[in-house]
């Protein structure tokens, strides 16, 4: 039943919007009323898991369609479906076309017609659906659809405005997560095969839960290939080097609503389809093979990254190589044993809280100053007061300053680093995040001071949003303070799936 | 004696599909790649066919039919409309010459017969003999979309290498269950339908189909 209110409101908030035609604003906020009925049922779900007992699981008997016991909700599920659910709701109430007369300029002049915005609603309300359906799939064949149905999904919005650069943009996105996303199929097929030689074929076979049960018997050499692929694959939805080369163009030429969802929600389901491969794999060859992978990504990820800010000329593209360091400390993380998975999943949490408001926050810049350069963002203290104190201050907390939650995970992960014999690796991870601090410091400087470019009309404008974004980033100090008793269980829970 | 033949026809229909792949490397007009998938795709359902004779499975029959609407009918027909459109255009100066990449495509499918060892050692099947082909396939299908220049080209490429993880599936495991391989038909439908609006967006905001020309979002 909860599975039913988790997954149905974002379907129905796509059909209402397919079918009101022209678009009207009241579409865009029952859609946003719609989305918290699915932070609900995750919270629900959540509060299950943390009070302990068997995960909820819910299938149809249909003879031998392979649908028994299609989705299950445990506790790792339950933690990533509260996060895309709140970044979900944030992303719909701070979306266009909400509250103000659709012909009239919302934020400045990047402005979108009723038939781009009817778009807009129906593919992020779908996105958002193939994203809650991945996390809550308990069939690696149905989660395998489900992140295959997010990249078409959001492949509609990224050009939403449609010039050269959006459409060069999504072109790479599609193209690249799409070759990524049939090597992730050809890792499943292979996982598959395997279970198959071993056991003959069975209906549930794709389900996690029996391929685990009979992963110790599964045969290394398969399920070596097959992880390779999985990693590949699934690793280009994420984004890890060297896979990651659409990140910063799709970042950079989206629309912000999409971004922040993309950068933090999807991101999370994708590093959550790994993970759950890597816990079959890890059983059947023991952590080693698993954890030497993740840790080779994992640094060249946060190489490339490290350099690429440095060099840094558009602010969005900046955040899209942060998006892609903490991809690689995640990678790092989860390879580091129980402490490490502990502290990546912490991680994971606060990465996406930080990353989807930074990109709210970039919006409002990027509509006042009408360029994502740089160079031509000076003097955002006396432009955007609050805006520009909120984004200097998440941008602080995002490369691992106190009091954010980022600087709890990322000391959490050197310790578990340090305390598995890891010297050299983490001595290397720390001057890259150096680099990347400096890098970071260095170009926020340059935005904040001075006088505003030319042109510039000092003032906010974003009312009542910039608001809702100034309590969010007391939620994420809070979380960064002090680490709710609640969400410490499902943590701990969440480590006990993946790293025994 | 059935289960010769049924080994045999495997591989011999395993190495037609992976020489109607090598055809994209070979030829260069967009007509000869939408043919080739096509009649790639036409040899693979026949080949769902017969495994699900010789394999006792009923399910293959129906997947045959999909995949037969799904790759053979639907598909190429929006590839044929988009190749009159854009047709005039010829793959005519790959990142990789035609030589080249022929010699390179027997050096994947070596590759291929060298990662899928294990698999082969692991099955129990009649058709793991063709294993190592399918896998050949999924590489030659990548190289085509790394090494091509038009947008066409790469929707080809990609759809090849999808053909190649499919007829690896049958192979391996006699098919996937059923549900799963509907939701792949089905997004396999979905990423092309996408594709295929970008192929239009591009043309009509670059005047050609040709990928070398998006190059603006460098750092």
């Amino acid at each position: 039943m909860t599975f039913f209110l988790l997954l149905l409101p974002p379907v129905f908030a796509a059909l209402l919007a397919f079918v009101i035609r022209p678009y009207r604003p009241f579409v865009g906020w029952v859609n946003a009323l719609l989305s918290l009925v699915s932070l609900g049922a995750a919270l629900a779900f959540a509060a299950q898991a943390i009070a302990g007992g068997a995960a909820p699981t819910w299938g149809l008997a249909l003879g031998s369609l392979g649908l028994v016991d299609v989705l299950r909700a445990d506790s790792l599920s339950a933690l990533l479906l509260v996060c895309v659910t709140a970044v979900a709701s944030l992303t719909l109430f701070l979306s266009p076309g909400l509250g103000r007369p659709v012909n009239r300029p919302h934020w400045g002049e990047l402005a979108y017609g009723p038939e781009q915005l009817r778009r807009y609603h129906v593919f992020i309300n779908l996105f958002i659906a193939a994203m809650l359906l991945a996390v809550s799939a308990n069939n690696v064949g149905v989660m395998w659809i489900a992140v295959e149905a997010t990249t078409v999904f959001s492949a509609f919005i990224i050009p939403l405005k449609l010039n050269r650069a959006s459409i060069e943009a999504s072109w790479k996105y599609i193209l690249i997560g799409s070759v990524g996303i049939a090597l992730a199929f050809a890792g499943t097929v292979l996982g598959y095969f395997d279970f198959v030689s071993l056991s003959g074929r069975a209906e549930n076979a794709l389900n996690w839960t029996v391929l685990l049960a009979t992963a110790p018997a599964l045969h290394p050499e398969v399920m070596r290939l097959a992880f390779v692929f999985l990693l590949v694959g699934y690793g280009t939805k994420a984004g890890i080097a060297p896979m990651h080369t659409w990140k910063p163009d799709a970042y950079g030429e989206s629309p912000a609503p999409l971004t922040a969802l993309m950068s933090s929600a999807l991101f999370a389901v994708a590093m959550y389809a790994i993970l759950r491969w890597k816990v079959v794999a890890d059983a059947t060859l023991g952590g080693d093979y698993t954890n030497n992978l993740l840790i080779a990504l994992g640094l060249l990820s946060l190489v490339v990254a490290a350099f690429s800010v440095v060099l840094a000329t558009n602010y969005k593209r900046m955040l899209a190589y942060s998006s892609i360091e903490h991809t690689g400390l995640m990678c790092l993380g989860f390879a580091l044993g129980p402490l490490g998975t502990f502290a990546a999943l912490l991680h994971l949490v606060n990465h996406t809280a930080a990353k989807s408001l930074m990109f709210f926050l970039v919006d409002n810049i990027e509509h006042k100053y009408r360029s994502p350069l740089i160079a031509d963002t000076r003097g955002l203290l006396k432009a955007l007061p609050w805006t520009g104190a909120l984004f200097a201050f998440t941008l602080l907390m995002l490369i691992g300053l106190p009091p954010g939650g980022i600087f709890v995970s990322e000391f959490a992960l050197f310790r578990a680093g340090f305390a598995l014999n890891h010297p050299w690796l983490m001595g290397v991870a720390l001057a890259l995040l150096a680099v990347v601090f400096v890098s970071f410091i260095n170009h926020l400087n340059r935005m904040l001071y001075g006088a505003p470019t030319e042109g510039v009309v000092a003032g906010e404008t974003g009312g009542w949003r910039t608001a809702l974004l100034f309590l969010c980033v007391i939620v994420l100090v809070t979380l960064g303070l002090t680490l709710p008793a609640p969400l410490l269980t499902l943590l701990n829970q969440s480590v006990e799936i993946i790293a025994k | 004696m059935n289960e010769a033949l049924f080994s045999q026809l495997s591989t011999l229909g395993s190495s037609v599909v992976l020489l109607f792949g090598l055809i994209l490397l070979w030829r260069r007009s967009l007509h000869a790649y939408t043919d080739a998938f096509q009649w790639q795709s036409a040899v693979l359902a026949a080949m769902f066919v017969m495994i699900g004779y010789f394999g006792h499975d009923p399910e293959l029959y129906f997947v045959a039919v999909f995949f037969f609407v799904l790759k053979v009918l639907i598909l190429p027909h929006y590839l044929e409309r988009m190749e009159k459109r854009f047709g005039g255009e010829r793959e005519s100066q790959p990142y990789v010459n035609v030589a080249t990449s022929l010699i390179l495509a027997g050096l994947l499918v070596l590759l291929a017969y060298a990662v899928t060892r294990p698999l082969v050692l692991v099955s129990a099947l009649p058709t793991r003999g063709g294993l190592p082909l399918a896998m050949g396939l999924v590489f030659v299908g990548l190289f085509v979309v790394i090494t091509r220049k038009k947008a066409l080209t790469q929707i080809v490429g990609f759809l090849v290498m999808e053909n190649g993880i499919a007829l690896l599936a049958v192979l391996g495991t006699f098919g996937i269950p059923l549900i799963v391989e509907l939701g792949v038909f089905l997004d396999v439908l979905m990423g092309f339908l996408v594709m295929q609006v970008f192929v239009y967006h591009i043309h009509g905001t670059f005047e050609s189909i040709d990928v070398d020309q998006l190059n603006e979002l460098r750092h």
